[in-house]
């Protein structure tokens, strides 16, 4: 025990504390990205993302370059020609012809799936589609087509019939109202997990908040901090920690989904979403932050860790309001409240990914939100202040707004 | 100099801490005694500013203190926190930054408290896997970790083994140089040993303050006789004192009129004496006597 003491580095101290914030933000970040629970979580969601997208490519069909095989020009010419209905049929998808030099040749190829079917002209005229147990439903139904118009057409010269006088009337035609939705099943499902990956991810963050004020004041280190510190300091270096915290998070997660659409050769659904996407990045962290403040209220009025299960219910009925409104509401409440501060940030993107939101509701919620996080943070600094020295027991919200300094 | 001027705190309505005022003298530590509840800790939050007072006021160097000169203090909380999932150095270095230091000043800072306490090899522990006592120093380091312009101590001794006492007594000694120190214990011998002023609270109240030899100054002079007879009890007959208590040829006598020398000369006119003492008031005398 003998060593020298050196002496005081000069410091300005006030110049100090108010940096003290970026302090308390930096340990909040790395505590947490030490704990493996959190990293786990983040992992198990980023999979979550890429496994619902890559399930949406599945169950939506992608486009299938479909082969066949065929023995003489004709056929090989009408499966040219089915081509273009199967691409009319299943956006993307084509029809190649093969050329085998015998039937028993073509149904080999069959049989050992290097073609999907083959089209083989019978002996009494006309085609057969030989498949191995089935032929697909879309590319059978092109080349039947296909085939049966070019005989009609072909039997229709023989005999001096003007086909199209004979078709004339029979022909119908499909027209679309909402050419844009053509994909909404993947569009919802798209809305419906931003909504649980904010849900999730507020929650997580803003627990994390809570949890890390309470658990400063049942340690007691609470003294020493806010004896060093300016208590606000304390507040926003928490708020900013976990806000980048959850922002990264979001951020993986939006990389994550971005990527694995364009690996799955969604770009058309891309395409669609990446706006949504981007704003739900920008909605998130504003209705974060509003929320932060809350729940670092929520903590400072706790005083052990099981009271935080009552002193965060306002935190959590806000982030838990949009998701009921989101399924029962109809439109015109789903509108008004996808403009209100938090809960449009659950709201909004997920509307903007169903489609169709005129530009200036997509401002008021902007502006909305941001007049909202101010007010928010304002009031819980002063709760905050007013609620973290008292730590004897759990404090109402009637009670810590009446609270004198 | 940190001076305490008419602090009072009330709760409720119910006053815990009344109208106290008492001087900290830099380069002299203050004790701060009094039973339990008697508002110590109320007075030392207080005086960090961590509790607001309900009247009174806090000076450094004779001008009402600031809140960025408060944050320049050494804090010890009674209750006693720190991160308990956190590493020992690490919490340090957090604390130290919170102060304004840069990082490597901070973990410098850090490394030299705990080997101060011996504690180097535990530096990359987590807080709560450390004994009691341990963490105690540690707590100790916290407080000193940004080199306090004056140090705010409640119970810096308690739940130490008396080697750990002295270890931190002349790492206090050191640190603290010609700072003010307040501390507070209930550990009267330990306050005796230690303290050069002395501070006493009761129920709310300054009862006694001073320099400790003052304060044991203000008591009577009390002398013990031990006569080479075998019954002191004649001593009773003299006059200019009070006999506090007799033991067979041994007396207890407070001076009351006479001086120390006339008391030897009637004694020894009369019978041998074997010893003459004054005897020197414990502090928990003292303490017992204000406080009563």
């Amino acid at each position: 025990m003998s060593t020298t003491l050196t002496p005081s580095p000069e410091s300005t101290h006030d110049d100090a504390v108010r940096g003290a914030w970026r302090v308390v933000a930096e340990r909040e970040i790395t505590t947490r990205v030490r704990e493996k629970s959190y990293i786990y979580s983040a992992l198990f969601m980023v999979v979550g993302v890429i496994a619902t997208v890559v399930l949406t490519s599945i169950l939506g069909g992608r486009p299938t370059d479909y082969m066949v095989g065929v023995t003489d020009q004709a056929s090989a010419g009408v499966v040219s020609a089915a081509s273009d209905v199967v691409d009319r049929t299943d956006d993307g998808s084509t029809a190649t012809a093969k050329e085998f030099g015998s039937t028993a040749a073509a149904e080999k190829a069959v049989r050992d799936g290097d073609v999907d079917a083959a089209l083989i002209a019978a002996d009494g005229g006309g085609y057969e589609v030989v498949g191995k147990e089935s032929v697909d439903s879309t590319l059978s139904s092109a080349l039947t087509s296909v085939a049966s118009t070019s005989a009609l057409q072909v039997n229709a010269e023989k005999q001096g019939i003007d086909l199209d006088a004979l078709q004339s009337g029979a022909a119908v035609s499909e027209r679309l109202l909402d050419p844009e939705s053509s994909d909404s099943g993947p569009r919802e499902l798209a809305a419906l997990v931003f909504l649980i990956l904010f849900y999730i991810t507020a929650i997580t963050f803003g627990m994390s908040i809570a949890q890390s004020v309470v658990q400063e004041k049942e340690s007691r280190v609470v003294e020493i901090l806010a004896a060093a510190v300016p208590i606000r300091a304390m507040l926003w270096g928490k708020i900013a920690g976990n806000t980048v915290l959850a922002l990264a998070q979001i951020l993986l997660l939006a990389l994550a989904g971005v990527g694995s659409l364009a690996l799955t050769g969604e770009t058309s659904l891309l395409s669609a979403l990446g706006p949504a996407v981007a704003m739900y990045v920008v909605f998130f962290v504003l209705g974060f932050v509003a929320l932060a403040g809350l729940w670092a209220v929520a903590g400072s009025m706790a005083s052990r860790t099981e009271d935080l299960q009552s002193t965060t219910m306002p935190g959590q009925v806000l982030l838990f309001a949009p998701y009921i409104i989101a399924f029962t509401a109809g439109a015109g409440v789903k509108t008004v409240v996808s403009m209100l501060p938090v809960m449009s940030a659950m709201l909004m993107p997920s509307r903007m990914a169903e489609g169709g939101v005129p530009v200036w509701q997509i401002g008021v919620a902007v502006a909305v939100n941001v007049i909202g996080a101010i007010l928010i943070v304002r009031l819980a600094a002063r709760l905050y202040e007013r609620t973290l020295m008292r730590t004897e027991r759990k404090i109402g919200f009637g009670e810590a707004l009446r609270l004198s300094e | 100099m940190l001076d305490i001027s008419s602090l009072s705190r009330s709760y409720d309505g119910k006053l815990v801490v009344d109208d106290v005022t008492f001087r900290v003298e830099p380069g002299r530590m203050t004790g701060f005694v009094g039973a339990n509840g008697a508002g110590k800790t109320t007075t030392m939050r207080m005086i960090l500013g961590v509790l607001a007072a309900t009247s009174g006021e806090v000076l450094w160097n004779g001008a009402p203190i600031t809140t960025g000169q408060r944050r320049r203090f050494g804090y010890m909380p009674e209750e006693r926190g720190l991160y308990p999932r956190m590493k020992v150095r690490d919490q340090l270095v957090f604390l130290a930054r919170l102060h304004g230091a840069d990082r490597a000043a901070s973990t410098r800072r850090a490394t030299e408290l705990l080997e101060y306490f011996d504690l180097g090899d535990r530096a990359d522990d987590v807080l709560d896997t450390l004994s009691l006592g341990n963490q105690q120093r540690v707590q100790i380091a916290a407080s000193l970790i940004h080199r306090p312009d004056a140090l705010v101590l409640d119970e810096p001794f308690s739940g130490l083994d008396p080697v750990a006492v002295d270890a931190m007594a002349s790492l206090l000694a050191k640190e603290a140089g010609d700072k003010p120190l307040l501390f507070s214990s209930h550990q009267l011998d330990l306050v005796e040993r230690l303290c050069d002023d002395l501070v006493i609270l009761s129920h709310g109240k300054v009862v006694a303050a001073g320099p400790v030899e003052e304060l044991r100054g203000q008591g009577p002079d009390r002398y013990r006789v031990t006569l080479d007879g075998a019954d002191a009890a004649w001593i009773r007959d003299l006059r200019g004192i009070e006999v506090r208590d007799i033991d067979g040829a041994t007396a207890l006598v407070d001076l009351d009129g006479v001086s120390a020398s006339e008391l030897l000369s009637a004694v020894v006119a009369r019978e041998p004496v074997r010893e003459f003492a004054a005897v020197r008031q414990p502090l928990s005398a003292i303490f017992r006597e204000v406080v009563r």
